[in-house]
């Protein structure tokens, strides 16, 4: 018998990832208000926030099962791992492009190259694309050896990005979170939050969906090879 | 639509499009897999009938 769980947590999954999007979308442009200083411009905050936000807790999953994987030695972490780093990859992709553009709408310029955040955030961008080069170069048990190990360096970028905009002086991108709570009235805060869920939802739902495939793939291959053994 | 809304609407679009590429290499992957598995069917198939095809008659 085959365990026909991981589908049906998959479709639970998604589904209220799909309800939670519906929810935040409806919220976003319709109930929540609209910002004095910025206006419609404002509306980009929910989800590009939300998407950084996602990819820096991927790019932790990523870290946390890579360090799980070293002590265990078991390939299902290092496949959760190298997964979760390809979905930050993703968000991360989108964050710069959505933050461009709202870079573009709000100062008049695509990007910044004196702003410690959206540098920051840059490198940790081209450290983890360069996991993928890392993994691609060793085989077998060296290659999740050395992708667990880089995940769990590359994450020290992590941090240095999300403290940069607190720490430097002179920087043009706001901060939203600060240690005296969100800078942002309730009535948007909740309609964030519902982003933030929503994206997870995405997370979390790409990453089922990668590791059935990746089921998948082995079962085949495992019986391909069992084919040409009895051949 | 004003220039703000413009650029609301490229954000969202960007995000909408980020997902419909992942969709689209998704249904790629899958539809390798079912290649995959429809060629190892077939092999499987054939196996079966070699095993349970009748041995050649002996000639005398």
């Amino acid at each position: 018998m085959t365990d026909a769980r991981p589908g049906r947590r998959l479709a639970a999954t998604a589904t209220a990832t799909a309800a939670l999007t519906a929810l935040a979308v409806y919220g976003v442009f319709f109930v929540a208000p609209e910002d004095a200083d910025q206006g419609i411009i404002q509306k980009i905050f929910y989800f590009h926030v939300a998407i950084a936000i996602g990819s820096l807790l991927a790019f932790l999953v990523a870290c946390v099962y890579g360090i799980r994987y070293l002590r265990s030695r078991d390939e299902r972490d290092d496949e959760v791992s190298s997964t979760a780093v390809g979905i930050g990859i993703g968000f991360a992709i989108l964050v710069v492009i959505t933050g461009s553009i709202w870079a573009k709408a709000s100062w008049g310029t695509w990007w910044v190259w004196t702003d410690p955040r959206l540098v920051t955030f840059l490198i940790v961008l081209l450290l983890y694309a360069a996991y993928f080069v890392l993994r691609s170069s060793a085989e077998g048990e060296r290659r999740m050896r050395y992708s667990a190990i880089y995940s769990i360096a590359a994450f020290a970028s992590v941090p240095l990005s999300f403290y940069s905009v607190r720490v430097a002086r002179s920087f043009v991108h706001p901060v939203v979170f600060t240690q005296n709570g969100a800078n942002m009235p309730d009535s948007m805060l909740v309609w964030f939050a519902v982003s933030q869920l929503a994206v997870i939802g995405v997370f979390l739902t790409i990453m089922q969906v990668e590791l059935l495939q990746r089921r998948a793939d082995k079962a085949l291959r495992r019986i391909k090879l069992r084919l040409e053994a009895a051949a | 639509m004003s220039t703000g809304a413009q650029y609301v609407v490229a954000v969202y679009g960007v995000v909408l499009f980020g997902l419909l590429m992942y969709v689209l290499v998704l249904g790629l992957r899958t539809a390798r897999l079912a290649r995959e598995a429809e060629l190892l069917a077939r092999l499987a198939e054939r196996e079966d009938e070699a095993r349970r095809a009748p041995e050649p008659a002996a000639t005398p």
